[in-house]
Parts: structure tokens; C-alpha cells; sequence
């Protein structure tokens, strides 16, 4: 199972490369601003996936006028895409599950 | 406010540790400043907290996280080299268990306090037993001591059918130590009560027999009081009350005598009063006693009385503490510096080969301080190990030796348990965490000095290493050489001056002799029938087919507590002056005791049954040592002479051969016996009378017989510590030799630890020089010339270490003979012996231990040494 924040991580790296700033704002959108990434809990984790090997800085870089210098880009790895398909499986199968206890209750 | 909130942020931001601070730093700030105009707008000042908040959370995080990574990495390492992870936690765990086991014995005798006491550290106790008149006088000082109580302690009851060993309290016992009793009568303890007793309820109120007399169980003590010398523990409290023929130290008006000093007093201070206004107020009363005429030496000088604390397992004189401590310490540190440097050179030695691990890390971003940290985690993982195996063996050694405390032949039982308590498990984890920094410390630093440059280059060497005078590696040599010489001198003394005992050195023949006890006072016998008792059994005796010979005494010979601690008097005679004596030793000699023990007398005669009849009106006879002849009468001709011991008047008819005989240059003390009078069975000593019994033939028919003989005449009669001889010889000896071999371990385990570094030290010197020794080799050097040149390295290395070990030793030699005058003794007889032996061992195992890795230099081939390059 994935962690949540890794998981929100991953999702909003799988349409494409973003900076950490991209990311935060990413994930406050999804989620209707219930989440927020705080900036040092969203290095250490972005760290820590890096480690794990499901991302990895990219070498990219977007357009020039979108481009800060300054920040680095993240995108996924194979092994993070199949992670976050996996996770999404998992999470589809779950829901299932529910669904199908509900209809039977009525 | 948002502008006083980035600026905690950056602050913050630049607490993350190095690593991560050098790939993320910048980006963690960065999205701060981007976001934090949003987070005020969206989320307000809360947003702002939880923003700084989360930072500050995160850095200890990741620190943590660091530290996990270095856990994991240091266990990765160690996996890699078990061989060097096993060595160490093996060298390490004796390093550490040895301090332990010290600390251990040290805690159980001086540091624990007394089981069920209130408020141990306000209990003081009279240094020396005293009279009742002594305890009566400090009572009466209410301004200083808010209680106080006198006690005889380890006394025998025989309660029911066994033998009970408990104290003779004042009323004021229990109250004084702050144990709720309300009691008035005979109380046992709590152990007593379950294990005896198997906790029966209706205890309390029983009526049991007591030395034979009925008496009733007033009450059970609380759980773990053990009395007020918990290491003698005590089972039973008599009250003072009782009648003396039940207890029969209560005889001869003891109470209202003060030349009878044979009561401990207890005292607690009045909360105002200090131990040493109390102590000053103690000797005053005793001096004021004395001019009362109550003591006849009333001119002694100096302090008369002392008080110490006595609220431990047993009364401590405070100038002890530093002796122990400085011993303990001096002996402690030496064992864990020298398995510390061992493991430091180990270190060096892996640090080195392991130059281009650290040096691509240091390359790729590695703080030098992220690195120590490092290899720090090794040593303390490494430390660690050593310490949960030092602590087993802690464990383990102390549990054997609280087993062979509890077999100890002592008159009395001991409880001494040595093992660990949570507070050694404290001590061992200190003293591994300091360990690990100790030997980790100095190999990181000098590990990450690396200048990386050439490290990185392929083949490169990083520094060709002459012969550095003061280099790391040479000075922990030189401190393990000279430390484990200075072990191997200490413990070689405390070796050689425990086989002085541990060999019971009994110069009698032990073989098909038997020992037995009995005590009938406690029986409930009145001292006619004791004396009658013993008249017949001696008959009885003689009639018994299977027993050669038999005697009573007081003490079976043989015993390594033989130490003489009488005064005795020579009267001038003769135109000489009179002689005192001191520390000789009495012993109670019945009829037929030097026949029981097949030992000739040299001169006169030995005691017959006719000197037992108490000759109260002459002067008893009395039978010398051959020392303490001597020491009393130089080669004059003893026989007829007078003594004096304790203003009775005795009579020499014999000398004896000594019984114990000299052992390593200590001579055994003078020994004076005396015969078996009434008053020594009426009143004998905890251990009961003793008899020996020389069987005529091997096997157990002899002592079933007396004991038969015994039970014939009274079935109630306890008959107790029966064994053989030999038995009674090797128990008391046991402690002794183990203790030697222990500390022979000691010594045995610093020998090892240098020359195993030496050969480390040669070896990796060796490897060093590969290239150096092959050109010299192939510009026509010699095997001989090449050997010579790495063993003058440690051969210097020994040389100096073992000068500095010997004068280390020396040191300590003299402030061990200034402490204690046996110890003295003993060092003067040995001092050649180990001065000069213990060096050359060393130097020669040392050397030894040089050559074998040295000897590998001569078979360097120069063409492949040379073709490395």
C-alpha cells in the first residue's frame, strides 16, 4: 500500500515533469485544498521516492519562458508508473468491494 | 509577520543535515518564499505556524532518517568482515564484562541499601561491637539520634528442628530501621515464613519451640527485610526480654556489663543532627564511660569510637570507598583501555583500506562530520554488541560466584548475591556507549584526514610510511603494551597472594578424618547436661570400633579465615621485658586434638581429658605454635612459662608444629590453643562445637556411628555440617582459587590483546612497505636484513611500552603496599619474581607475535611487489 502522500505525489508526476511548487499546487487542486504538502514534508518525501526509485529528477526542461533555472523537475520511472497502476488497482478493487456490500445490504 | 515567518524558515531550513541540505536546501526554501504569500492568504496566521511547523519537524527526521541509513550501512559493513565483527564484540565483551563484574560485586556490598529500611542514608552504626552499658549511654542523646538499638547478630536458634540463624534485638529494633511492626516478641522474617512455613496463615500466634523452650510467633517481618546486617542475613529477631537459659548469650548478665562488648548498635539521626556532630557526641560518651572506670585501657589515644553509615548491606568505613574505587578503577580501565586500543588499531587498520570508500564519499558530498558520524555508528553498533556479551558474562561469572559465596564454610550463612541489577545493565550501556566513541573516535578522525587525491587514483600509493616516531598507531602500542604489562603485574600479585589461601596448605593428613557438629546449648540443654553430654559422648567415643581418635574444637583447622586476631601477654620474667603479642590466634584444642590430626608435638605434652575439668583456681594450661613460641620466647625453652590473654593466666605445656603452614613467603599467624572448658560449649561460638572424628578405615561407617552414638543418647540432639575433611578443605578454598584464575584470566586476556595488535601492527606496517621491500630486495637486501629492519619497529614499540608499563606498575605496586600491610607482604616476597618475569613474557610473546607477520616481508617477490606500480 501505498503512503498517501506518495500516492498524490505519483499521481500529479504522471500526466507530466513538474518542480516541487507544481506539485503542491497540483495535489491542493485535486483535492479540493484538502491537502497540502508542506514544503519540507514534500523534500523529504520526493527524497525518499527518489531513493525508492519510483521518480527521478528529469533533465528536461520545459519551455524556456515557463522555466526557472533554479528548480528541479521530477518525472516518473517505470517502476513509479507501474506502482501508482498497481496502487490504482488495488484501490479500484476496494472500492468494488464496498460497492457490492452496499447493494447488498438494501 | 510573514516576513518574521521566513526568516524563522530559513533558519530552520539550514538546521537539515548536510546531505540533504546541499540537494534540497535551496528548493525547500525556494517553495517557501514562493508559497508562503498563498498559505497567509488561504490559511491565515495558522497557515503560517504550520508552515515553520512542518519544517521543524522535518529536520529531526531526517536526521533520523540519516542516522537509520548509517545503522544500516554500519551493519552492511560489519556482515561484510564477520571474522573482525565477532573478534571485536568478543574483545570487547570481556573488555566491558570485566568493568561490569566489578561494578557488579562493588554495588552488592557497598552501594546497595538495606531491603526494607526507611531512610537507609540517616542509619549510622557503631564501627566495632560495644556493650549494652555503651548502647544505654548513646540511647539517652535524643537531640542526635531519634532512635537507637542494640543487637547481637548471626546467632544459631534452633527453632523446632533446624537451625535458624537470626539476631537478639533491644525493643527499640524495629522502629529504629522504620519497619512497621507492632509486635512484642519473637518475629521472623518474611522469607522465612514462606519457605519454612510454606506461608502459613495462621503463623502469627503459633507456639514453637525455640532452643527448646516454647515460645510464640509475634509476627512475620515485611517482604525482603533480612535484618540490619542484610549480609549476614537474619530469619529470626529474639527479643532481649527472653530468659537466659533460652538464648544463651543473654547469660552472665550480660546487659549490665560493659567489658562484654558484643552488641552491634544501630542508630538513626535525629533529622537536625549530622553524622558528624553525631560521631564527635559518640566518642565523648565513650570517653566519659571510660573514666568512669568502666574499661580498663582508658588511655588509648585518638577516636575511640566511630560511626558509619549503616543503612547498606553492611557497615562501611568510608575510607574504603576511594581504596576500592581506585583499585576497582585502575584495574577497570586498564582491562577496557587495552581491548579499547586493540580495537582502535583494528580500526586504523580497516580505515586505511578502506581510503577509497571514504574518499569517493567525501567526493560525492559527504560532510566530514556525516562521515565520522559514520564510522562512528560502527564503533558504537561494534560497542554495543560487546556490551549485551559483556554483560552475559557479567552475569554469568557473578552467578557463579554468588552460588560459591552461598557454599562458603562460613559459621554462619552468607548471602552475598553479586549479580547485576538494572543499575549495572546502566553502567554496561554507559560504559559501551563510551567505548564506542573511545575506540571509534580516533580512527574516524584520522580516516577522513584523507587528502583524496591520489586515494582516487588507480594504484596509486597514497603515502610511502617510514618509521613515524609518534604516529597513532605507535603510541596505542605502546599504551597496550604498556598497559597490559601493568594488568599482567597486578593481577600476577592478586594471583600469587590468593594461592596463598586458596591452597588450604594443611600441614596434617586430611585423609579418613570427618567433621560434625553439635550444639546442645541451643538444644535446650541447662550447662551441667551440656557438660555431662559431653563427658559421655567422649566415652562412647572411645569404645566406637571405627573411630581411630576424636577431639572437639571450636573452628576446624584449614580454614583461610585462619587469621589471628588475639592479644597475648608475656609477663616480664627473667630480666626481660614484657612482650605483647597481637593478632594471634586462639583455638580451642579438646582432648586428643594434635593425635586427631596425626601431629607430633615437638615439645611437652598435649591436653589429655583431665585439663577439660574446669580448673578455675590455677592457671590453665596452654600449648604454643612453634611460631608463636618463638615470637614469644626466642629460643628459650617455653615449657612452664606464663601468658596472659585477657587477664586469664595460662600455663605452656606444649608446642606444636604449625597446623597451617607457610605458603609464598606469608607466614601463617601464631597460634595459641587452649582446652575445652565448660564455659566454651556453654557459650559456643555460631558455628556450634566441632568434632573430628580420624575413622580407622576409609568410607562413611565412622561418622554413621557417632552420629548414631549421638541419637542413642538423645534423638532430639541436632547433629549439622557433616562432611569429610578434604570437603571441608576444598569449600573453603573454592572462592579463592576460582578468584585467582579469574584474575589469572585478566592477565592471560591483556597478553593476548597486545600481541595479537602487535602482530596487526607488523602485519599492516608489513603491507605498507610491500613496494619499499621489494626494491630493497632487488637491490640485493638480504631475508635477514629485511626481517630486521620491520621487527626493529616493534621491537622499539615493546621496549618502550614495556619501560612505561613497568614504572606504571611499580606505582601501583607501592600505593598497594601502602594500603594494605599483607598485600605488602606479599609484594616484597614476589616482587622479583613478577618485576622481572611478567616483562620478559610479555616482551617475549610480543616478540613472537612480531615475527610471524615479519617473517612475511622476506617472502616478498620484488618482481610483483615492483610490477604494482
Amino acid at each position: 500500500m501505498l503512503k498517501t502522500n506518495w500516492f498524490y505525489i505519483l499521481l500529479s508526476l504522471s500526466g507530466q515533469e513538474q518542480h516541487g511548487y507544481g506539485i503542491m499546487n497540483d495535489v491542493l487542486e485535486r483535492t479540493n485544498g484538502q491537502i497540502r504538502l508542506w514544503p519540507a514534508t514534500l523534500y523529504g518525501t520526493l527524497k525518499r521516492l527518489i531513493e525508492a526509485e519510483l521518480i527521478e529528477e528529469s533533465d528536461r526542461r520545459p519551455a524556456a519562458e515557463f522555466d526557472d533555472a533554479r528548480r528541479r523537475y521530477y518525472r516518473l520511472t517505470k517502476l513509479g508508473r507501474s506502482m501508482l497502476d498497481t496502487e490504482g488497482q488495488r484501490l479500484e478493487q476496494l472500492v468494488g468491494v464496498l460497492r457490492k456490500r452496499k447493494l447488498e445490504a438494501l | 509577520m510573514i516576513r518574521f515567518c521566513l526568516l524563522v524558515y530559513r533558519r530552520l531550513a539550514r538546521a537539515f543535515p548536510h546531505e540533504f541540505q546541499i540537494v534540497y536546501g535551496a528548493d525547500v526554501v525556494q517553495l517557501g518564499e514562493d508559497a508562503i504569500q498563498e498559505i497567509a492568504k488561504t490559511h491565515g496566521v495558522l497557515g503560517l505556524v504550520r508552515l515553520v511547523a512542518d519544517l521543524a519537524w522535518r529536520v529531526p527526521v531526517e536526521y533520523f532518517s540519516e542516522i537509520k541509513q548509517d545503522l544500516i550501512y554500519a551493519s552492511r559493513v560489519l556482515m561484510k568482515s564477520p571474522g573482525v565483527a565477532v573478534a571485536a564484540v568478543l574483545s570487547l565483551g570481556l573488555g566491558i564484562g570485566v568493568p561490569a563484574v566489578g561494578y557488579s560485586e562493588v554495588n552488592a556490598l557497598l552501594l546497595r541499601d538495606m531491603p526494607g529500611a526507611r531512610d537507609p542514608k540517616r542509619l549510622l552504626t557503631v564501627e566495632k561491637p560495644t556493650s549494652y552499658v555503651h548502647f544505654e549511654r548513646y540511647r539517652e542523646h535524643r537531640e542526635l539520634f531519634s532512635g537507637v538499638t542494640a543487637y547481637v547478630e548471626s546467632l544459631p536458634f534452633k527453632f523446632e528442628h533446624e537451625r535458624v540463624f537470626g539476631h537478639l534485638v533491644s525493643p527499640e529494633y524495629f522502629e529504629v530501621i522504620g519497619v512497621h511492626l507492632a509486635a512484642d516478641g519473637v518475629v521472623i522474617s518474611d522469607r522465612f515464613w514462606r519457605e519454612r512455613l510454606n506461608s502459613a496463615p495462621d503463623s502469627i500466634g503459633r507456639s514453637v519451640r525455640l532452643n527448646g523452650h516454647l515460645v510464640t510467633i509475634a509476627g512475620i517481618g515485611p517482604k525482603d527485610f533480612l535484618g540490619a546486617t542484610p549480609i549476614v542475613p537474619a530469619d529470626i529477631f529474639v527479643p532481649m526480654s527472653m530468659q537466659p537459659d533460652l538464648v544463651p548469650e543473654l547469660g552472665e548478665n550480660v546487659t549490665r556489663r560493659s567489658d562484654l562488648k558484643v552488641f552491634r548498635v544501630l542508630m538513626r539521626l535525629e533529622p537536625g543532627a549530622t553524622a558528624k556532630s553525631a560521631n564527635a557526641a559518640a566518642d565523648t560518651i565513650a570517653r566519659q564511660l571510660d573514666g568512669e572506670g568502666f574499661d580498663a585501657d582508658r588511655n588509648k589515644k585518638g577516636q575511640q569510637v566511630r560511626l558509619l553509615p549503616g543503612g547498606g548491606a553492611m557497615p562501611r568505613p568510608p575510607e574504603l570507598l576511594p581504596i576500592i574505587f581506585g583499585f576497582m578503577g585502575t584495574l577497570m580501565s586498564l582491562i577496557l583501555g587495552i581491548s579499547c586500543t586493540n580495537l582502535a588499531n583494528m580500526l586504523l587498520a580497516r580505515a586505511a583500506a578502506r581510503r577509497k570508500e571514504i574518499a569517493i564519499r567525501l567526493a560525492v558530498g559527504a560532510s566530514r562530520f556525516r562521515l565520522i558520524r559514520q564510522l562512528l555508528t560502527e564503533s558504537i553498533l561494534l560497542a554495543l554488541g560487546g556490551g549485551v556479551a559483556g554483560f552475559f558474562f557479567a552475569y554469568w561469572l557473578t552467578s557463579a560466584a554468588t552460588t560459591m559465596y552461598h557454599k562458603f564454610p562460613t559459621p554462619m550463612p552468607i548471602d552475598l548475591d553479586v549479580r547485576p541489577d538494572w543499575t549495572v545493565l546502566a553502567f554496561t550501556f554507559v560504559l559501551a556507549l563510551i567505548a564506542g566513541v573511545g575506540f571509534g573516535l580516533a580512527p574516524a578522525l584520522a580516516a577522513t584526514k584523507t587528502d583524496f587525491g591520489p586515494a582516487l587514483k588507480e594504484g596509486a600509493v597514497t603515502r610511502l610510511r617510514g618509521y613515524r616516531r609518534f604516529g597513532l598507531r605507535n603510541l596505542l602500542m605502546v599504551y597496550q603494551v604498556s598497559g597490559s604489562l601493568m594488568l599482567l603485574i597486578i593481577t600476577g600479585f592478586i594471583v600469587l597472594g590468593f594461592s596463598n589461601m586458596s591452597k588450604a596448605n594443611a600441614k596434617f593428613d586430611p585423609a579418613n578424618l570427618y567433621l560434625l557438629s553439635i550444639d546442645p546449648v541451643r538444644d535446650g540443654y541447662s550447662p551441667n547436661q551440656t557438660a555431662s553430654l559431653f563427658e559421655k559422648l567422649r566415652e562412647r567415643l572411645q569404645g566406637a570400633p571405627a573411630v581411630e581418635s576424636a577431639a572437639f574444637t571450636d573452628v576446624a583447622p584449614g580454614n583461610m579465615f585462619a587469621l589471628g586476631s588475639t592479644v597475648f601477654t608475656v609477663p616480664a620474667a627473667g630480666g626481660e621485658p614484657a612482650k605483647v603479642l597481637k593478632s594471634v590466634k586462639k583455638d580451642i584444642a579438646g582432648a586428643n586434638y594434635f593425635k586427631t590430626l596425626r601431629v607430633k608435638v615437638s615439645a611437652g605434652r598435649e591436653f589429655s581429658s583431665r585439663d577439660e575439668e574446669d580448673a578455675s583456681n590455677a592457671a590453665q594450661p596452654a600449648i604454643l605454635s612453634e611460631i608463636a613460641a618463638a615470637a614469644m620466647f626466642g629460643s628459650a625453652d617455653p615449657i612452664g612459662r606464663r601468658i596472659v590473654n585477657e587477664k586469664e593466666s595460662f600455663e605452656v605445656v606444649g608446642v606444636v608444629p604449625d597446623i597451617q603452614g607457610e605458603s609464598l613467603g606469608v607466614k601463617p599467624p601464631p597460634a595459641v590453643f587452649v582446652p575445652l572448658t565448660k564455659r566454651a560449649y556453654t557459650r559456643p561460638p555460631s558455628g556450634g562445637m566441632t568434632l573430628m572424628v580420624r575413622a580407622s578405615a576409609p568410607g562413611g561407617d565412622a561418622i554413621n556411628e557417632i552420629r548414631h552414638e549421638i541419637w542413642a543418647m538423645d534423638p532430639n540432639l541436632s547433629v549439622f555440617n557433616v562432611r569429610t575433611m578434604n570437603e571441608y578443605l576444598e569449600q573453603s578454598t573454592t572462592i579463592m582459587r576460582w578468584t585467582s584464575i579469574v584474575y589469572g584470566g585478566f592477565g592471560i586476556f591483556g597478553l593476548i590483546l597486545a600481541s595479537v595488535g602487535l602482530a596487526g601492527v607488523t602485519a599492516y606496517s608489513v603491507a605498507q612497505r610491500r613496494q619499499e621491500i621489494g626494491i630493497r630486495m632487488a637491490l640485493g637486501a638480504r631475508p635477514g636484513q629485511v626481517l630486521r629492519l620491520v621487527m626493529r619497529e616493534g621491537a622499539g614499540l615493546v621496549m618502550v611500552g614495556s619501560v612505561v608499563g613497568f614504572l606504571g606498575a611499580w606505582a601501583i605496586a607501592r600505593v598497594l603496599s601502602a594500603i594494605s600491610a599483607e598485600m605488602a607482604e606479599t609484594l616484597s616476597a614476589k616482587q622479583p619474581l613478577l618485576m622481572i618475569g611478567a616483562p620478559l613474557l610479555l616482551a617475549g610473546l610480543a616478540m613472537l607475535a612480531c615475527y610471524f607477520p615479519a617473517r612475511r616481508s622476506t617472502r616478498i617477490d620484488p618482481v610483483t611487489a615492483l610490477r604494482q606500480e
